[in-house]
């Protein structure tokens, strides 16, 4: 079957969204990949993210409500769509198979 | 308060980058992380981050614009400009003899100002050629004398040498001798040439090319002779070929040919040949003398190394004592004499000298067709901008429909400009033709040789310039006035134009016609001048006089010329004398007589001359001629009417005089002939009588009606006597002629623009009469019904356009005579300009005007009213 390739980073913001819910916009996105992962990515690059993911139509999108913190600026909220979803299921699919498939012996130990 | 928010410039650069359908998400996620920011480490880090990520955002995707939904179609897309022309054509084509008369208007218009903008792109380009023209210099005398200043291109022969020996400023002298003939004879081929003599230097000052030969010592050997390319091909075949090739002058003397150069005819002075300078002192023994100043004295500034040229007023102010110097006894006579500095690349346009300063000269005429180029163009522009506003009712409509579409003023005003630029390009295409048709026609009457330049770039810039200035012009105010119609008026069909608009275009008739005037008045005074001096008494009689010059053996054999000429058929009298009737020879101070203030100098023309100078002149002469009966008229002298009130004797004849230190008698008051242009007043004259004719110029006057016999004896006899020489003659009417040259190519070109302004201007007039006309038909037919004559209609409508040519003629008038007598101030002697010339012009543009209207007028007075009421 053929998908659309989905890069690391592209993959990491596509399940941060769908972690957020219906709270997903480009400064909780921010936030919550600090939190996770503990890499400090910049704001412009999540943003960049989001609209390729967007135009790949693995993402949709609208604008909020007006809000006061923002100076009253509405934000763009994002949803997982039906595609980005199956596309993280193929993808978690492809790698549960692969570690399916690792020999006790094929990977070094590494205490925990 | 400012401090608590993101930086400004940062906000403003993100609005102006960021792609709008992004850019409130993104400036509220900015705000977001800035407020947190500030909140967690502080205002300045989170403005300084703020900032940072600002610049983060410069990527691909923020930038890239989203394309709207309702994209606007800038109105200079394909489909419009081609509705545009197709409009434009439409109503060139539906108004055929509307866009006729715009039409050759302006071409003629234009074709004319071309030719005149050829003409002086073609006077600025004489001369200006020589790659040191800055650096060069004229040395002129401006000379002190009897209470008169007078500026003369003349100096001593040895000046160039003692200038560059005494000013160390001066770079390069060269003496540059009057225009010499000669007969040159190489092997069979014999014939008269005209060339100079120069200093040695002339060549590297001169940047003439030379084709064969080195330029530094093309004229250091005094038998070294330096020739154009067209003797050089004409005697040897090629210019390697004459090199070191020898030429016999006047059968005497060899020369060599130690260069071969190329004259460029956009030069003021031409030489077939360059002679070296001490060849020309040593036959000129006389120009050694610092009292004569018969040469001109050419110097080149020196640049330093920096690339600056001394400065030519400071010489000017140290040469000043210079010819004192020279002349011990000057200042003892009472006069003095100044060198002064004329920039060499001026002097062909500014050669005129009044009072010894410079005033005027070609620069006038450059200028006086400059403006006249100008105007001639505005007639036709203002035919262009009366017609376009007149019919501007025909256009209203669609203005008014392109203006509730939705097209904005400015985008109306480009197009109707953009109308007119296209008329003008079809103009100037026929404009092109036109002068190319004329060019050989105008190069013959004012003796130019001007092509079109294609190859060069100003002249494409030329052409470019003037239809986009024209189209302009021509479009500005239609295209303004129709573009501020307003359109819910307009298609209600009520258009009324206020009295301003009427007003405008009244005032660009008057405008035309009061130029058209002042080009006929100033045609009609020119000519009136050259006819005064075409038939003026000049004292002598210039019919059947033929000049010859006195050369080889004829000067030698001129008794025996003269003994057989007079039994020849043909001929009544013979003589001769220095200089012409028409041209006058030289001048000389040195006149005694009793009575004399001593610290006066007074300059004499003088002429040294044969027996029988008045009887072969015809000049009235009170006393007598030099007589052969009396042997004491060696010392005895003719002088002038002129000459003998400046003298102050009472009774002149038979009183003392002295010239050049020799004590006589006058013999005889001579009435006062012009022997110089009329632009000079008559100067006191002197002659004597000579026993050689060495240099002078045979005078021969013929019998009346037998000019062919006699030139047959001339011939005759010229070829048994001069038989090395080719047989050549002048006759004294022609040369007249060349002195008023000038003059007769002004007043031609003058006719032919004031032709055409009064043409072109007709043009619009008939245009606006047409469209009066038909204006106003319903009220003709009323009228008509109502039992007006057609006279009375015909004065009706003629009567408007009449008023506004008698208001130009009241304008024009008293402009033209301002400008005709600056003009006529040039002459000495000239015509009054009096109140009938302006009374013709002004009938004559009346007559006109008339005639043009009145063919439209008539056309309307006589339409049957059933017709043109019917249509309601």
């Amino acid at each position: 079957m053929r998908r659309s390739y989905l890069g690391e980073f592209e993959e990491v913001v596509l399940l941060t969204v769908a972690v957020l819910g219906t709270g997903a916009y480009g400064v909780a996105i921010t936030d919550e990949l600090d939190r996770q992962t503990g890499r400090a990515v910049s704001i412009s690059a999540v943003h960049a993210a989001l609209h390729r993911l967007e135009e790949k139509g693995m993402l949709k999108s609208h604008l909020g409500e007006a809000t006061a913190e923002r100076g009253g600026r509405r934000k763009r909220l994002f949803s997982v769509t039906i595609l980005g979803s199956r596309t993280l299921h193929d993808i978690r699919a492809v790698r549960d198979q692969l570690w399916d498939s690792i020999s006790p012996q094929g990977l070094p130990a590494v205490s925990l | 308060m400012s401090a608590k928010l993101p930086p400004r410039w940062a906000e403003r650069f993100l609005k102006i980058v960021c792609a709008p359908h992004l850019f409130e998400e993104i400036q509220g996620d900015l705000y977001e992380r800035f407020l947190r920011n500030a909140r967690l480490f502080g205002i300045p880090y989170a403005r300084r981050q703020y900032a940072r990520e600002v610049l983060s955002f410069l990527r691909p995707f923020a930038l890239k614009r989203q394309p709207g939904e309702h994209p606007s179609i800038s109105l200079l897309n394909p489909g419009m400009i081609r509705n545009y022309l197709k409009i434009a054509w439409r109503n060139i084509a539906h108004n055929k003899s509307f866009s006729a008369i715009n039409i050759l208007g302006l071409a003629l218009g234009m074709a004319c100002s071309l030719l005149i903008l050829l003409w002086i792109q073609d006077e600025f380009s004489v001369d200006a050629y020589h790659a040191n023209g800055p650096q060069l210099y004229n040395v002129m005398e401006r000379q002190f004398y009897d209470g008169k200043v007078e500026a003369s291109p003349g100096t001593p022969g040895l000046l160039a040498e003692e200038l560059k020996k005494q000013f160390p400023e001066i770079e390069y002298a060269a003496g540059l001798s009057w225009e010499q003939e000669h007969t040159f004879s190489v092997g069979e081929k014999l014939n008269k040439e005209k060339g100079r003599s120069a200093g040695a230097d002339w060549f590297k000052m001169y940047s003439l090319p030379v084709v064969a030969g080195t330029a530094e010592t093309a004229l250091n050997g005094p038998a070294n002779i330096a020739i154009s390319r067209k003797l050089a091909d004409h005697y040897f075949g090629s210019p390697q070929a004459a090199l070191g090739q020898s030429i016999r002058l006047d059968n005497k003397d060899d020369y060599q040919v130690s260069a071969v150069y190329y004259m460029p005819q956009n030069s003021s002075e031409t030489y077939d040949y360059v002679l070296s300078w001490a060849d020309f002192i040593k036959r000129n023994e006389w120009l050694k003398d610092w009292g004569n100043n018969a040469l001109q004295t050419r110097i080149q500034l020196r640049t330093d190394r920096n690339g600056v040229t001394a400065d030519p007023d400071r010489l000017e102010a140290k040469m000043k004592p210079l010819m004192k110097s020279h002349n011990p006894n000057m200042a003892k006579n009472g006069y003095d004499i100044q060198l002064f500095l004329q920039p060499y690349q001026d002097a062909y346009l500014y050669s005129n000298f009044k009072n010894g300063y410079q005033d005027g000269g070609r620069i006038e005429y450059v200028r006086l067709f400059g403006i006249v180029a100008v105007f001639i163009l505005l007639i036709a522009c203002i035919n262009f901008m009366n017609l376009a506003t007149a019919r501007s009712v025909k256009r209203a409509r669609e203005v008014g429909v392109r203006k509730v579409v939705g097209a904005g003023r400015n985008w109306l005003i480009g197009q109707f400009i953009g109308e007119a630029l296209v008329l003008t390009s079809l103009s100037l295409l026929i404009a092109l033709a036109l002068v190319g048709l004329l060019l050989p026609i105008f190069n013959s009457l004012t003796e130019k040789h001007i092509t079109f330049q294609f190859a060069n770039a100003s002249f494409w810039i030329t052409l470019l310039g003037m239809t986009f200035l024209t189209g302009l012009i021509a479009g500005s105010y239609p295209a303004l006035f129709l573009s501020s119609l307003n359109p819910i008026r307009v298609l209600k069909g009520a258009i009324r134009f206020g009295t301003g608009a009427r007003l405008f275009r009244q005032g660009l008739v008057v405008f035309q016609f009061a130029l058209s005037m002042l080009l006929i008045i100033g045609t009609i005074v020119v000519y009136r001048q050259i006819d005064f001096i075409q038939t003026k008494n000049l004292g002598y009689d210039r019919e059947g006089l033929i000049y010859l010059a006195a050369e080889g053996d004829l000067a030698s054999h001129y008794a025996t010329f003269k003994q057989e000429l007079l039994r020849m058929p043909g001929i009544q009298t013979v003589t001769f004398m220095n200089g012409t009737p028409t041209n006058t020879f030289g001048s000389t101070g040195n006149v005694q007589w009793t009575g004399k203030d001593p610290n006066t100098s007074v300059q004499f023309q003088f002429s040294q001359v044969d027996y029988d100078f008045t009887k072969t002149l015809k000049v009235k002469v009170t006393g007598r001629d030099f007589s052969r009966d009396f042997s004491t008229d060696s010392v005895g002298y003719l002088i002038n009417e002129t000459a003998a009130r400046r003298i102050g004797y009472r009774e002149p004849i038979g009183k003392p005089l002295t010239l050049w230190g020799k004590p006589g008698l006058i013999i005889g008051v001579v009435d006062d002939f012009h022997q110089n242009s009329l632009h000079q007043a008559i100067e006191p004259f002197i002659a004597k009588l000579s026993p050689t004719a060495e240099g002078k110029s045979i005078i021969v006057r013929t019998q009346p009606g037998q000019t062919k016999q006699a030139l047959a004896s001339l011939e005759t006899l010229w070829r048994q006597l001069n038989p090395k020489f080719p047989f050549s003659y002048k006759f004294a009417d022609e040369a007249f002629q060349r002195l008023y040259h000038s003059e007769t190519v002004v007043g031609t070109l003058a006719n032919y623009f004031a032709f055409l302004a009064i043409f072109i201007s007709c043009l619009g007039l008939f245009g606006l009469a047409a469209f009066m006309a038909e204006q106003r038909t319903k009220e003709i037919g009323v009228r008509k019904v109502l039992g007006a004559s057609v006279p009375s209609i015909v004065a009706l409508l003629s009567q408007d356009f009449l008023k506004l040519v008698l208001l130009a003629i009241l304008i024009s008038s008293p402009l033209a005579w301002y400008a005709m007598s600056r003009w006529l101030q040039d002459y000495a002697y000239k015509i009054d300009i009096e109140w009938w010339i302006f009374a013709v012009a002004g009938l004559l543009a009346v007559g006109i005007a008339l005639l043009t209207i009145s063919f439209q007028s008539i056309k309307a007075a006589l339409m049957n009213p059933v017709t043109s009421l019917r249509s309601e």
